[in-house]
Protein backbone atom coordinates (compact mmCIF):
# COMPACT_ATOMS: atom_id res chain seq x y z
CA UNK A 1 0.00 0.00 0.00
CA UNK A 2 1.73 3.19 -1.13
CA UNK A 3 0.59 6.75 -1.48
CA UNK A 4 0.20 7.91 -5.12
CA UNK A 5 3.28 9.43 -6.65
CA UNK A 6 5.76 7.63 -4.40
CA UNK A 7 8.22 5.42 -6.20
CA UNK A 8 8.72 1.95 -4.61
CA UNK A 9 10.88 -0.97 -5.56
CA UNK A 10 11.77 -4.45 -4.25
CA UNK A 11 14.98 -4.85 -2.33
CA UNK A 12 16.99 -7.68 -0.86
CA UNK A 13 17.88 -8.29 2.76
CA UNK A 14 20.54 -10.71 3.87
CA UNK A 15 19.67 -12.60 7.02
CA UNK A 16 22.49 -14.54 8.62
CA UNK A 17 24.64 -16.56 8.45
CA UNK A 18 25.84 -15.43 11.86
CA UNK A 19 22.50 -14.79 13.46
CA UNK A 20 21.64 -16.56 16.71
CA UNK A 21 18.14 -17.50 15.62
CA UNK A 22 19.29 -19.46 12.58
CA UNK A 23 20.19 -22.45 14.82
CA UNK A 24 23.59 -23.06 13.39
CA UNK A 25 24.71 -21.12 10.38
CA UNK A 26 22.16 -20.57 7.66
CA UNK A 27 21.73 -17.54 5.46
CA UNK A 28 18.50 -16.32 3.95
CA UNK A 29 18.33 -13.99 0.98
CA UNK A 30 14.98 -12.27 1.45
CA UNK A 31 13.35 -10.27 -1.32
CA UNK A 32 11.19 -7.64 0.33
CA UNK A 33 8.34 -5.44 -0.76
CA UNK A 34 8.40 -2.87 2.02
CA UNK A 35 8.08 -4.95 5.17
CA UNK A 36 6.62 -8.01 3.47
CA UNK A 37 8.69 -10.95 2.25
CA UNK A 38 7.90 -11.97 -1.30
CA UNK A 39 10.69 -14.48 -1.83
CA UNK A 40 13.16 -16.27 0.40
CA UNK A 41 16.15 -18.31 -0.61
CA UNK A 42 18.06 -20.37 1.95
CA UNK A 43 21.82 -20.60 1.43
CA UNK A 44 23.35 -23.57 3.22
CA UNK A 45 26.63 -25.46 3.35
CA UNK A 46 28.40 -23.52 6.10
CA UNK A 47 28.43 -26.64 8.28
CA UNK A 48 29.20 -29.15 5.56
CA UNK A 49 31.72 -31.66 6.95
CA UNK A 50 31.45 -34.37 4.28
CA UNK A 51 30.24 -36.94 6.81
CA UNK A 52 29.08 -39.27 4.04
CA UNK A 53 32.52 -39.28 2.42
CA UNK A 54 34.18 -39.84 5.79
CA UNK A 55 31.92 -42.84 6.48
CA UNK A 56 33.06 -44.48 3.25
CA UNK A 57 36.54 -44.64 4.76
CA UNK A 58 35.53 -46.13 8.13
CA UNK A 59 34.51 -49.56 9.38
CA UNK A 60 30.92 -49.89 10.54
CA UNK A 61 31.76 -49.42 14.24
CA UNK A 62 34.02 -46.49 13.41
CA UNK A 63 31.13 -44.81 11.58
CA UNK A 64 29.08 -44.50 14.78
CA UNK A 65 31.11 -41.63 16.34
CA UNK A 66 31.03 -39.86 12.96
CA UNK A 67 27.24 -40.19 12.94
CA UNK A 68 27.15 -38.54 16.40
CA UNK A 69 28.07 -35.30 14.65
CA UNK A 70 25.26 -35.62 12.11
CA UNK A 71 22.53 -34.28 14.37
CA UNK A 72 24.17 -33.47 17.65
CA UNK A 73 21.02 -32.56 19.56
CA UNK A 74 19.91 -36.19 19.36
CA UNK A 75 23.10 -38.18 18.88
CA UNK A 76 21.39 -41.30 20.21
CA UNK A 77 18.98 -41.32 17.26
CA UNK A 78 21.83 -41.01 14.78
CA UNK A 79 23.56 -43.98 16.41
CA UNK A 80 20.31 -45.95 16.37
CA UNK A 81 19.48 -45.18 12.74
CA UNK A 82 22.90 -46.31 11.57
CA UNK A 83 23.02 -49.36 13.86
CA UNK A 84 19.56 -50.47 12.69
CA UNK A 85 20.58 -50.25 9.05
CA UNK A 86 23.83 -52.11 9.62
CA UNK A 87 22.04 -54.81 11.62
CA UNK A 88 19.43 -55.27 8.89
CA UNK A 89 22.23 -55.72 6.36
CA UNK A 90 23.86 -58.52 8.33
CA UNK A 91 20.67 -59.96 9.85
CA UNK A 92 21.93 -59.37 13.40
CA UNK A 93 19.72 -60.00 16.41
CA UNK A 94 19.92 -57.45 19.21
CA UNK A 95 19.54 -58.78 22.79
CA UNK A 96 16.35 -57.90 24.62
CA UNK A 97 17.99 -55.80 27.30
CA UNK A 98 19.85 -53.76 24.70
CA UNK A 99 16.58 -52.95 22.93
CA UNK A 100 15.12 -51.61 26.18
CA UNK A 101 18.25 -49.60 26.94
CA UNK A 102 18.07 -48.13 23.44
CA UNK A 103 14.45 -47.09 23.83
CA UNK A 104 15.13 -45.50 27.23
CA UNK A 105 18.06 -43.51 25.79
CA UNK A 106 16.23 -42.55 22.60
CA UNK A 107 13.22 -41.21 24.44
CA UNK A 108 15.29 -39.36 27.04
CA UNK A 109 17.22 -37.87 24.16
CA UNK A 110 13.99 -36.85 22.44
CA UNK A 111 12.95 -35.01 25.60
CA UNK A 112 16.37 -33.34 25.82
CA UNK A 113 16.12 -32.25 22.19
CA UNK A 114 12.61 -30.87 22.64
CA UNK A 115 13.86 -28.98 25.70
CA UNK A 116 16.52 -27.30 23.55
CA UNK A 117 13.80 -26.43 21.06
CA UNK A 118 11.60 -25.11 23.87
CA UNK A 119 14.36 -22.94 25.26
CA UNK A 120 15.66 -21.53 21.98
CA UNK A 121 12.21 -20.95 20.51
CA UNK A 122 11.17 -18.78 23.40
CA UNK A 123 14.56 -17.06 23.38
CA UNK A 124 14.07 -16.25 19.69
CA UNK A 125 10.69 -14.73 20.53
CA UNK A 126 12.09 -12.65 23.35
CA UNK A 127 11.35 -14.73 26.46
CA UNK A 128 14.36 -15.69 28.55
CA UNK A 129 12.82 -17.63 31.47
CA UNK A 130 11.76 -20.71 29.42
CA UNK A 131 15.32 -21.03 28.14
CA UNK A 132 16.59 -21.37 31.70
CA UNK A 133 13.78 -23.78 32.60
CA UNK A 134 14.42 -25.99 29.59
CA UNK A 135 18.15 -26.21 30.08
CA UNK A 136 17.68 -26.94 33.80
CA UNK A 137 15.74 -30.16 33.08
CA UNK A 138 17.98 -31.05 30.15
CA UNK A 139 20.89 -31.01 32.58
CA UNK A 140 19.30 -33.86 34.56
CA UNK A 141 19.01 -35.94 31.39
CA UNK A 142 22.61 -35.19 30.43
CA UNK A 143 23.70 -36.34 33.90
CA UNK A 144 21.94 -39.65 33.26
CA UNK A 145 23.75 -40.00 29.92
CA UNK A 146 27.05 -39.05 31.48
CA UNK A 147 26.80 -41.70 34.18
CA UNK A 148 26.00 -44.30 31.50
CA UNK A 149 28.48 -43.57 28.74
CA UNK A 150 30.66 -40.73 30.01
CA UNK A 151 29.53 -38.25 27.37
CA UNK A 152 27.15 -35.33 27.43
CA UNK A 153 26.65 -34.53 23.76
CA UNK A 154 28.17 -37.10 21.39
CA UNK A 155 27.40 -40.37 23.08
CA UNK A 156 28.72 -43.15 20.81
CA UNK A 157 26.51 -45.37 22.95
CA UNK A 158 24.27 -47.37 20.62
CA UNK A 159 26.55 -49.66 18.62
CA UNK A 160 26.02 -52.16 15.85
CA UNK A 161 24.63 -55.22 17.65
CA UNK A 162 23.66 -53.59 20.95
CA UNK A 163 24.87 -50.85 23.26
CA UNK A 164 28.33 -49.96 24.53
CA UNK A 165 27.82 -50.28 28.30
CA UNK A 166 25.22 -51.36 30.78
CA UNK A 167 23.60 -48.70 32.95
CA UNK A 168 25.08 -48.23 36.43
CA UNK A 169 22.92 -49.28 39.45
CA UNK A 170 22.11 -45.65 40.38
CA UNK A 171 20.68 -44.94 36.92
CA UNK A 172 17.16 -46.28 37.49
CA UNK A 173 16.47 -44.47 40.82
CA UNK A 174 17.82 -41.22 39.33
CA UNK A 175 15.75 -41.65 36.20
CA UNK A 176 12.59 -42.35 38.22
CA UNK A 177 13.28 -39.25 40.29
CA UNK A 178 13.51 -37.23 37.10
CA UNK A 179 10.32 -38.70 35.62
CA UNK A 180 8.39 -38.07 38.84
CA UNK A 181 9.07 -34.36 38.74
CA UNK A 182 9.05 -33.94 34.97
CA UNK A 183 5.30 -33.78 34.37
CA UNK A 184 4.98 -30.96 36.88
CA UNK A 185 7.82 -29.16 35.12
CA UNK A 186 6.04 -29.42 31.77
CA UNK A 187 2.99 -27.89 33.48
CA UNK A 188 5.29 -25.05 34.50
CA UNK A 189 6.44 -24.58 30.91
CA UNK A 190 2.88 -24.44 29.73
CA UNK A 191 1.99 -21.91 32.42
CA UNK A 192 4.69 -19.60 31.10
CA UNK A 193 3.91 -19.84 27.38
CA UNK A 194 0.71 -21.62 26.32
CA UNK A 195 -1.66 -18.79 27.19
CA UNK A 196 0.84 -15.99 27.05
CA UNK A 197 -0.75 -13.27 24.84
CA UNK A 198 2.55 -12.14 23.30
CA UNK A 199 3.52 -15.73 22.47
CA UNK A 200 0.10 -16.36 20.90
CA UNK A 201 0.22 -13.23 18.75
CA UNK A 202 3.69 -14.17 17.51
CA UNK A 203 2.66 -17.76 16.66
CA UNK A 204 -1.03 -18.11 15.80
CA UNK A 205 -1.69 -18.31 12.04
CA UNK A 206 1.98 -17.75 11.26
CA UNK A 207 3.65 -20.07 8.75
CA UNK A 208 0.66 -22.29 8.01
CA UNK A 209 1.73 -25.62 6.49
CA UNK A 210 -1.10 -27.46 4.77
CA UNK A 211 -1.13 -31.27 4.95
CA UNK A 212 -0.84 -31.54 1.14
CA UNK A 213 2.23 -29.32 1.05
CA UNK A 214 3.76 -31.10 4.02
CA UNK A 215 3.52 -34.50 2.33
CA UNK A 216 4.65 -33.18 -1.06
CA UNK A 217 7.80 -31.73 0.51
CA UNK A 218 8.28 -34.86 2.66
CA UNK A 219 8.04 -32.91 5.91
CA UNK A 220 7.97 -35.35 8.81
CA UNK A 221 7.82 -35.56 12.56
CA UNK A 222 6.06 -33.03 14.79
CA UNK A 223 5.81 -30.50 11.94
CA UNK A 224 3.80 -33.00 9.87
CA UNK A 225 1.56 -33.99 12.77
CA UNK A 226 0.82 -30.33 13.52
CA UNK A 227 -0.76 -30.18 10.04
CA UNK A 228 -3.25 -32.91 10.93
CA UNK A 229 -1.48 -35.93 9.44
CA UNK A 230 -1.27 -38.68 12.03
CA UNK A 231 1.97 -40.31 11.00
CA UNK A 232 4.64 -41.43 13.40
CA UNK A 233 7.15 -44.09 12.42
CA UNK A 234 7.12 -45.49 15.95
CA UNK A 235 3.53 -46.60 15.27
CA UNK A 236 3.24 -46.67 11.48
CA UNK A 237 6.48 -48.40 10.53
CA UNK A 238 7.52 -49.81 13.90
CA UNK A 239 11.17 -50.50 14.57
CA UNK A 240 12.97 -51.78 17.65
CA UNK A 241 10.38 -52.64 20.36
CA UNK A 242 8.08 -49.62 20.16
CA UNK A 243 5.07 -51.87 19.58
CA UNK A 244 5.27 -52.97 23.24
CA UNK A 245 4.56 -49.57 24.76
CA UNK A 246 1.41 -47.60 25.32
CA UNK A 247 1.65 -44.04 24.09
CA UNK A 248 -0.39 -41.56 22.10
CA UNK A 249 0.52 -39.68 18.94
CA UNK A 250 -0.57 -36.07 19.47
CA UNK A 251 -2.10 -34.43 16.39
CA UNK A 252 -3.32 -30.87 15.81
CA UNK A 253 -4.92 -29.44 12.71
CA UNK A 254 -4.00 -25.81 12.04
CA UNK A 255 -0.43 -26.35 10.90
CA UNK A 256 0.75 -22.99 12.25
CA UNK A 257 3.64 -22.22 14.59
CA UNK A 258 1.42 -22.38 17.65
CA UNK A 259 0.23 -25.92 16.81
CA UNK A 260 3.77 -27.09 16.29
CA UNK A 261 4.51 -25.76 19.78
CA UNK A 262 1.57 -27.69 21.28
CA UNK A 263 2.63 -30.93 19.58
CA UNK A 264 6.15 -30.85 20.94
CA UNK A 265 4.98 -30.08 24.46
CA UNK A 266 2.57 -33.03 24.30
CA UNK A 267 5.30 -35.26 22.88
CA UNK A 268 7.57 -34.65 25.84
CA UNK A 269 4.89 -36.04 28.14
CA UNK A 270 4.41 -39.09 25.90
CA UNK A 271 8.14 -39.78 25.76
CA UNK A 272 8.28 -39.67 29.55
CA UNK A 273 5.48 -42.28 29.59
CA UNK A 274 7.49 -44.57 27.32
CA UNK A 275 10.61 -44.27 29.47
CA UNK A 276 8.58 -45.09 32.58
CA UNK A 277 7.16 -48.26 30.98
CA UNK A 278 10.56 -49.31 29.65
CA UNK A 279 12.14 -48.95 33.08
CA UNK A 280 9.47 -51.16 34.60
CA UNK A 281 9.73 -53.87 31.94
CA UNK A 282 13.49 -53.99 31.37
CA UNK A 283 14.83 -57.57 31.67
CA UNK A 284 18.27 -58.72 32.77
CA UNK A 285 20.65 -60.18 30.23
CA UNK A 286 23.24 -59.46 27.58
CA UNK A 287 23.67 -55.90 26.30
CA UNK A 288 25.24 -56.62 22.93
CA UNK A 289 25.40 -59.34 20.33
CA UNK A 290 28.87 -60.60 19.51
CA UNK A 291 29.99 -58.45 16.61
CA UNK A 292 33.53 -58.36 15.31
CA UNK A 293 35.26 -54.98 15.15
CA UNK A 294 35.69 -55.83 11.47
CA UNK A 295 32.00 -56.47 10.93
CA UNK A 296 31.53 -57.54 7.30
CA UNK A 297 27.87 -57.68 6.27
CA UNK A 298 26.97 -59.57 3.07
CA UNK A 299 26.44 -57.74 -0.21
CA UNK A 300 23.28 -55.69 -0.20
CA UNK A 301 21.71 -52.36 0.48
CA UNK A 302 19.21 -51.02 2.94
CA UNK A 303 17.39 -47.80 3.78
CA UNK A 304 16.22 -47.77 7.35
CA UNK A 305 14.33 -44.95 9.00
CA UNK A 306 13.45 -43.98 12.54
CA UNK A 307 11.36 -41.26 14.16
CA UNK A 308 13.68 -38.60 15.45
CA UNK A 309 12.65 -35.48 17.35
CA UNK A 310 12.89 -33.56 14.04
CA UNK A 311 11.14 -36.13 11.90
CA UNK A 312 12.24 -39.03 9.80
CA UNK A 313 15.91 -39.84 10.13
CA UNK A 314 17.04 -42.31 7.52
CA UNK A 315 20.31 -44.00 6.75
CA UNK A 316 21.00 -45.73 3.46
CA UNK A 317 23.93 -48.14 3.42
CA UNK A 318 25.24 -50.09 0.49
CA UNK A 319 27.63 -52.89 1.35
CA UNK A 320 29.85 -54.32 -1.40
CA UNK A 321 30.03 -57.65 0.45
CA UNK A 322 33.07 -59.16 2.24
CA UNK A 323 34.33 -55.65 2.96
CA UNK A 324 34.60 -54.00 6.34
CA UNK A 325 33.82 -50.55 4.97
CA UNK A 326 30.51 -49.49 3.47
CA UNK A 327 30.49 -48.55 -0.21
CA UNK A 328 28.08 -45.70 0.39
CA UNK A 329 26.33 -44.12 3.36
CA UNK A 330 23.58 -41.59 2.69
CA UNK A 331 22.08 -39.64 5.54
CA UNK A 332 18.64 -38.12 5.53
CA UNK A 333 17.46 -35.78 8.25
CA UNK A 334 14.13 -34.17 8.96
CA UNK A 335 15.51 -30.62 8.98
CA UNK A 336 16.56 -30.91 5.32
CA UNK A 337 12.97 -31.09 4.13
CA UNK A 338 11.67 -28.65 6.72
CA UNK A 339 14.18 -26.05 5.50
CA UNK A 340 13.28 -26.79 1.89
CA UNK A 341 9.61 -25.96 2.49
CA UNK A 342 10.38 -22.82 4.51
CA UNK A 343 10.48 -20.37 1.56
CA UNK A 344 6.84 -21.31 0.90
CA UNK A 345 5.87 -20.66 4.51
CA UNK A 346 7.48 -17.25 4.96
CA UNK A 347 5.90 -15.68 1.87
CA UNK A 348 3.69 -12.76 2.88
CA UNK A 349 5.06 -12.57 6.41
CA UNK A 350 7.49 -10.10 7.99
CA UNK A 351 11.13 -10.65 8.88
CA UNK A 352 10.37 -11.23 12.56
CA UNK A 353 8.12 -14.13 11.54
CA UNK A 354 11.01 -15.88 9.75
CA UNK A 355 12.55 -16.31 13.18
CA UNK A 356 9.32 -17.72 14.62
CA UNK A 357 8.78 -20.10 11.70
CA UNK A 358 12.34 -21.37 11.70
CA UNK A 359 12.16 -21.95 15.45
CA UNK A 360 8.83 -23.76 15.26
CA UNK A 361 10.01 -26.11 12.51
CA UNK A 362 12.95 -26.94 14.81
CA UNK A 363 15.54 -26.84 12.05
CA UNK A 364 19.15 -27.38 12.99
CA UNK A 365 21.78 -26.91 10.36
CA UNK A 366 24.32 -29.68 11.01
CA UNK A 367 21.58 -32.09 9.99
CA UNK A 368 20.97 -30.18 6.76
CA UNK A 369 24.60 -29.72 5.73
CA UNK A 370 26.01 -33.02 7.00
CA UNK B 1 -0.62 -54.54 1.33
CA UNK B 2 2.18 -56.78 2.61
CA UNK B 3 5.57 -57.37 1.08
CA UNK B 4 4.62 -60.23 -1.26
CA UNK B 5 1.48 -58.55 -2.53
CA UNK B 6 3.43 -55.38 -3.20
CA UNK B 7 6.10 -57.24 -5.18
CA UNK B 8 3.45 -59.11 -7.18
CA UNK B 9 1.49 -55.94 -7.88
CA UNK B 10 4.52 -53.98 -9.10
CA UNK B 11 5.93 -56.82 -11.23
CA UNK B 12 2.54 -57.34 -12.88
CA UNK B 13 2.03 -53.68 -13.51
CA UNK B 14 5.48 -53.03 -15.00
CA UNK B 15 6.51 -56.45 -16.36
CA UNK B 16 9.20 -55.30 -18.80
CA UNK B 17 10.40 -52.25 -16.98
CA UNK B 18 11.45 -53.36 -13.52
CA UNK B 19 13.10 -56.34 -11.94
CA UNK B 20 13.32 -57.41 -8.29
CA UNK B 21 16.74 -57.27 -6.68
CA UNK B 22 16.68 -59.74 -3.82
CA UNK B 23 18.49 -58.28 -0.86
CA UNK B 24 16.65 -60.32 1.75
CA UNK B 25 15.28 -57.47 3.81
CA UNK B 26 11.83 -56.30 4.85
CA UNK B 27 11.39 -53.69 2.11
CA UNK B 28 11.59 -54.81 -1.53
CA UNK B 29 14.25 -53.29 -3.78
CA UNK B 30 13.66 -52.90 -7.53
CA UNK B 31 15.82 -52.02 -10.50
CA UNK B 32 14.30 -49.73 -13.09
CA UNK B 33 15.99 -51.00 -16.23
CA UNK B 34 15.77 -47.91 -18.43
CA UNK B 35 16.46 -44.53 -16.89
CA UNK B 36 14.30 -42.78 -19.49
CA UNK B 37 11.23 -44.45 -17.94
CA UNK B 38 11.85 -42.70 -14.64
CA UNK B 39 9.26 -39.91 -14.68
CA UNK B 40 6.53 -42.10 -16.19
CA UNK B 41 7.20 -44.79 -13.58
CA UNK B 42 7.10 -42.30 -10.70
CA UNK B 43 3.89 -40.76 -11.98
CA UNK B 44 2.16 -44.08 -12.28
CA UNK B 45 3.11 -45.30 -8.80
CA UNK B 46 1.89 -42.00 -7.40
CA UNK B 47 -1.47 -42.10 -9.16
CA UNK B 48 -2.06 -45.85 -8.70
CA UNK B 49 -4.80 -46.02 -6.08
CA UNK B 50 -3.49 -49.26 -4.60
CA UNK B 51 -0.07 -47.75 -4.01
CA UNK B 52 -0.58 -44.01 -3.58
CA UNK B 53 3.15 -43.32 -3.25
CA UNK B 54 2.97 -39.70 -2.12
CA UNK B 55 6.07 -39.42 0.02
CA UNK B 56 9.67 -39.29 -1.18
CA UNK B 57 11.90 -40.31 1.72
CA UNK B 58 15.27 -39.90 0.12
CA UNK B 59 17.28 -39.88 -3.10
CA UNK B 60 20.89 -40.94 -3.00
CA UNK B 61 23.45 -41.39 -5.73
CA UNK B 62 26.06 -44.13 -5.45
CA UNK B 63 29.38 -44.41 -7.26
CA UNK B 64 30.12 -48.14 -7.26
CA UNK B 65 33.54 -47.69 -8.85
CA UNK B 66 32.22 -49.03 -12.17
CA UNK B 67 29.04 -47.06 -12.77
CA UNK B 68 26.54 -44.76 -11.13
CA UNK B 69 23.43 -45.83 -9.30
CA UNK B 70 20.65 -43.55 -8.10
CA UNK B 71 18.45 -44.91 -5.32
CA UNK B 72 14.93 -43.63 -4.66
CA UNK B 73 13.38 -44.52 -1.31
CA UNK B 74 9.64 -43.91 -1.51
CA UNK B 75 6.68 -44.43 0.78
CA UNK B 76 2.97 -43.91 1.11
CA UNK B 77 1.74 -42.04 4.17
CA UNK B 78 -1.86 -43.20 3.75
CA UNK B 79 -1.29 -46.82 2.73
CA UNK B 80 1.79 -47.54 4.87
CA UNK B 81 3.80 -48.89 1.96
CA UNK B 82 7.53 -48.47 1.54
CA UNK B 83 9.91 -49.72 -1.10
CA UNK B 84 13.00 -48.63 -2.97
CA UNK B 85 14.01 -48.62 -6.59
CA UNK B 86 17.15 -47.66 -8.38
CA UNK B 87 18.67 -46.77 -11.71
CA UNK B 88 22.01 -47.92 -13.10
CA UNK B 89 23.93 -46.04 -15.75
CA UNK B 90 27.45 -45.43 -17.02
CA UNK B 91 29.71 -42.47 -16.19
CA UNK B 92 29.62 -41.39 -19.81
CA UNK B 93 26.75 -38.94 -20.36
CA UNK B 94 25.40 -39.32 -16.82
CA UNK B 95 22.06 -37.56 -17.02
CA UNK B 96 18.61 -38.28 -15.59
CA UNK B 97 15.24 -36.56 -15.53
CA UNK B 98 14.04 -34.54 -12.58
CA UNK B 99 11.15 -36.01 -10.58
CA UNK B 100 10.20 -32.66 -9.02
CA UNK B 101 6.91 -32.64 -10.90
CA UNK B 102 5.90 -35.78 -9.03
CA UNK B 103 7.45 -35.03 -5.63
CA UNK B 104 8.57 -31.40 -5.06
CA UNK B 105 10.86 -32.65 -2.26
CA UNK B 106 13.21 -34.00 -4.96
CA UNK B 107 14.56 -30.52 -5.73
CA UNK B 108 17.32 -30.38 -3.13
CA UNK B 109 18.24 -34.05 -3.38
CA UNK B 110 18.81 -33.65 -7.11
CA UNK B 111 20.72 -30.42 -6.68
CA UNK B 112 23.01 -32.17 -4.22
CA UNK B 113 23.49 -35.10 -6.60
CA UNK B 114 24.40 -32.75 -9.43
CA UNK B 115 26.96 -30.97 -7.30
CA UNK B 116 28.62 -33.85 -5.49
CA UNK B 117 28.51 -36.51 -8.24
CA UNK B 118 28.29 -34.52 -11.46
CA UNK B 119 25.11 -36.25 -12.60
CA UNK B 120 23.21 -33.83 -14.80
CA UNK B 121 19.50 -33.36 -14.05
CA UNK B 122 17.22 -32.49 -16.98
CA UNK B 123 14.45 -29.92 -16.36
CA UNK B 124 15.66 -29.07 -12.87
CA UNK B 125 15.73 -25.28 -13.11
CA UNK B 126 17.78 -24.59 -10.00
CA UNK B 127 21.18 -26.22 -10.50
CA UNK B 128 23.35 -23.91 -8.43
CA UNK B 129 26.15 -24.52 -5.92
CA UNK B 130 24.63 -25.98 -2.81
CA UNK B 131 26.82 -27.54 -0.11
CA UNK B 132 30.21 -26.57 -1.52
CA UNK B 133 31.70 -23.04 -1.62
CA UNK B 134 30.54 -20.78 -4.48
CA UNK B 135 34.02 -20.71 -6.05
CA UNK B 136 34.59 -24.49 -5.87
CA UNK B 137 36.51 -25.76 -8.90
CA UNK B 138 37.91 -29.12 -7.79
CA UNK B 139 35.44 -31.51 -9.36
CA UNK B 140 32.85 -33.75 -7.78
CA UNK B 141 34.05 -34.86 -4.34
CA UNK B 142 31.72 -37.82 -3.77
CA UNK B 143 33.07 -39.72 -6.77
CA UNK B 144 35.25 -42.67 -5.84
CA UNK B 145 38.22 -41.41 -7.84
CA UNK B 146 38.30 -38.11 -5.96
CA UNK B 147 40.69 -37.79 -3.03
CA UNK B 148 41.30 -34.63 -1.07
CA UNK B 149 45.01 -33.76 -0.83
CA UNK B 150 44.83 -33.54 2.99
CA UNK B 151 42.62 -36.59 3.47
CA UNK B 152 43.87 -38.66 6.42
CA UNK B 153 43.20 -42.37 6.14
CA UNK B 154 42.16 -44.14 9.35
CA UNK B 155 44.59 -46.85 10.47
CA UNK B 156 43.40 -50.38 9.73
CA UNK B 157 41.73 -52.20 12.64
CA UNK B 158 43.05 -55.66 13.38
Amino acid sequence: MTAPGIHTEEFQVNMGPHHPSTHGVCRFILTMDGEVIIKAEPVIGYLHRALEKICENRTYQQCIPVLDRFEYCTSMSCNEAFALAAEKLGGLEVPERAEYLRVIMLELNRIASHLIWFGTTSLDLGAITPFLYGFREREDILDLFEMTCGQRLTYNYIRVGGVAKDIPPEFIPKCKEFLDKFDAKVDDYERVLTENPIFIVRNKDIGVLTPEMAIAYAVSGPSLRASGVKFDLRKDDPYSIYDRFNFNIPVTHNGDCYDRYLIRIAEMRESARIVRQAIEQIPEGEIAAKVSMNYKPPEGEVYSRIENSRGEMGVYIQSPGKEKKPLRVKLRGGSYNQLQVMPELVKGHKIADVVAIMASLDIILPEVDR
Amino acid sequence: MDRDELIKHLLEKFPEKIELLETGRAEPFFLLKNKDDLVAFCESIKTDENLDIDYLCNIGAVDTGERFEVVYDVASVKKHIRFDFKLRFEYEGAEIDSVQKVWPAANWYEREMWELYGINIRDHGNLKRFLLPDDWDQGHPMRKNWDAPDFVRMPEVE
